[in-house]
């Protein structure tokens, strides 16, 4: 017996080795991302509550209300079709997340509530908000009404100067809100997530 | 009749349940549970007008914890108790620690009527507020009812005489505008004394809760070990 292991040890010891690697790589790549829990991109809000009701307009002369989608997912989001920037910003990514979800995308609905009832009719809405992705539904309704529920969805609005080519433009809140299929607001997810971790949180719920 | 004696083995097997139980016991005696305050629900969001006639929304406030409570200047003694309260944890901020997140305080108003910026202005300077921290505000009616009693939940109503009745109430809400804490009754312990404890169980999350560790903060959220 030549050093401290004879060949046939040697060899034993290498594939006992080499088993040893398979397995922890297989349990890392594997098992380990099953176990790990998921991180949200957003807040999580634990309310016993239902999200605040609503009950808000759409094109075609129908009225909306949040019951009316129990069993789905709701993404909130709160903008206008004159906006310049951050609501087409957001909208895209939106559409890019249901696009990352695929088919499980039809048990979402995102919904932009209009925070220019003066300006947005829900036929205008419509038109806008399917520009980003055909099922999109976008609501209006009186400006107490609208004013009732984005105070109550957390955001703050004001109209501010713009430019002669846009008219007045709104400051506002650029947070999107997450309804479970249950009806109880979840979570609440900054501008700055993107469409993956948007789809990842979407998907916890579903 | 003979006599059954427990050997080594059963009773090294005996004590081994009992000796994790003490481990355990102690684990928990020395490092201590993480605390967290519920995420009850989102605050409201809000357009309010301060003692200086500059506009406060609760975007100026996003990332900053803030203790709101509501009244008007003219309730005298009814707001006494609270203002003093707020004055007491404003004072004493040097005794918790958020890392480098602001602590602010906005007390709103439910008499837009009266309290124009300058009454406002006038109501802070005699209770000693610092204005550096403390914001006094408020909106036009619709707005308000929606803000405070609705988002709030806090309940006011004008008598017709100039005063009101109203919910004395404080509401603690974290950076991400989720409300962590609200308090309508003093108990045992005064009212500084547990929100003081509340912002400091939340501050210690917010300097804690990254990488791993949000995984211990999140199961903590999930297992309510709410203080």
């Amino acid at each position: 017996m030549n050093g401290l292991l004879d060949k046939a040890w040697q060899r034993r010891l290498a594939a006992g080795l080499l088993v040893a690697l398979v397995g922890v790589a297989f349990a890392w790549f594997f098992i380990v991302p099953r176990l790990r829990p998921h991180i949200f991109s957003g807040a999580v809000i634990q309310s016993t509550q239902k999200a605040p009701r609503l009950e808000l307009d759409v094109a075609g002369g129908q009225t909306v209300r949040m019951t009316d989608f129990e069993g789905q997912v709701v993404v909130v989001y709160f903008g206008y079709t004159f906006c310049p920037d951050i609501c087409p910003a957001t909208l895209g990514k939106l559409a890019d997340a249901m696009e990352i979800l695929g088919d499980r995308a039809d048990e979402v609905q995102v919904m932009m509530v209009s925070i220019d009832p003066e300006r947005d009719t829900p036929e205008m809405l419509a038109e806008y908000v399917t520009h980003f992705h055909p099922d999109f539904i976008g609501v209006t309704g009186d400006p107490q009404t609208v004013n009732r529920v984005a105070t109550l969805y957390g955001v703050y609005y004001e109209a501010t100067e713009g430019t002669a080519e846009t008219g007045y433009t709104i400051d506002h809140t650029t947070t999107v809100m997450l309804v479970d299929k249950e009806g109880f607001l979840k979570l609440v997810l900054l501008f700055e997530g993107t469409a993956a971790q948007i789809a990842a949180d979407i998907e916890y719920f579903l | 009749m003979r006599r059954k004696t427990l050997s080594r083995k059963t009773l090294i097997r005996s004590a081994i349940p009992v000796l994790v139980i003490i481990l355990a016991a102690a684990a928990f005696a020395v490092f201590e549970p993480i605390q967290v305050l519920p995420r009850i629900r989102l605050a409201p969001g809000y357009l309010l007008t301060d003692q200086s006639a500059a506009t406060l929304t609760s975007e100026d406030v996003r990332g900053d914890i803030v203790l709101y409570n509501f009244g008007y200047s003219g309730c005298g003694e009814d707001c006494a108790q609270m203002n003093g309260t707020m004055a007491a944890i404003q004072s004493r901020l040097g005794e918790v620690d958020v890392g480098d997140t602001n602590i602010r305080f906005v007390t709103i108003s439910f008499d837009p009527a009266q309290d124009t910026p300058e009454a406002l202005a006038e109501y802070a300077n005699a209770i000693g507020a610092d204005l550096d921290k403390w914001t006094f505000a408020t909106a036009e009616p619709g707005h308000l009812e929606n803000v405070v009693k609705a988002g709030f939940r806090s309940y006011y109503e004008d008598r017709g005489d100039g005063s009101f009745t109203f919910d004395p109430k404080f509401v603690l809400v974290d950076g991400w505008g989720v409300i962590r804490g609200e308090y309508r009754y003093q108990t045992q312990t005064s009212d500084s004394d547990k929100i003081l404890r509340h912002i400091d169980i939340l501050g210690e999350e917010i300097r804690n809760s990254h990488g791993a560790a949000s995984l211990a903060y999140e199961a903590a959220h999930f297992f309510l070990c709410y203080p």
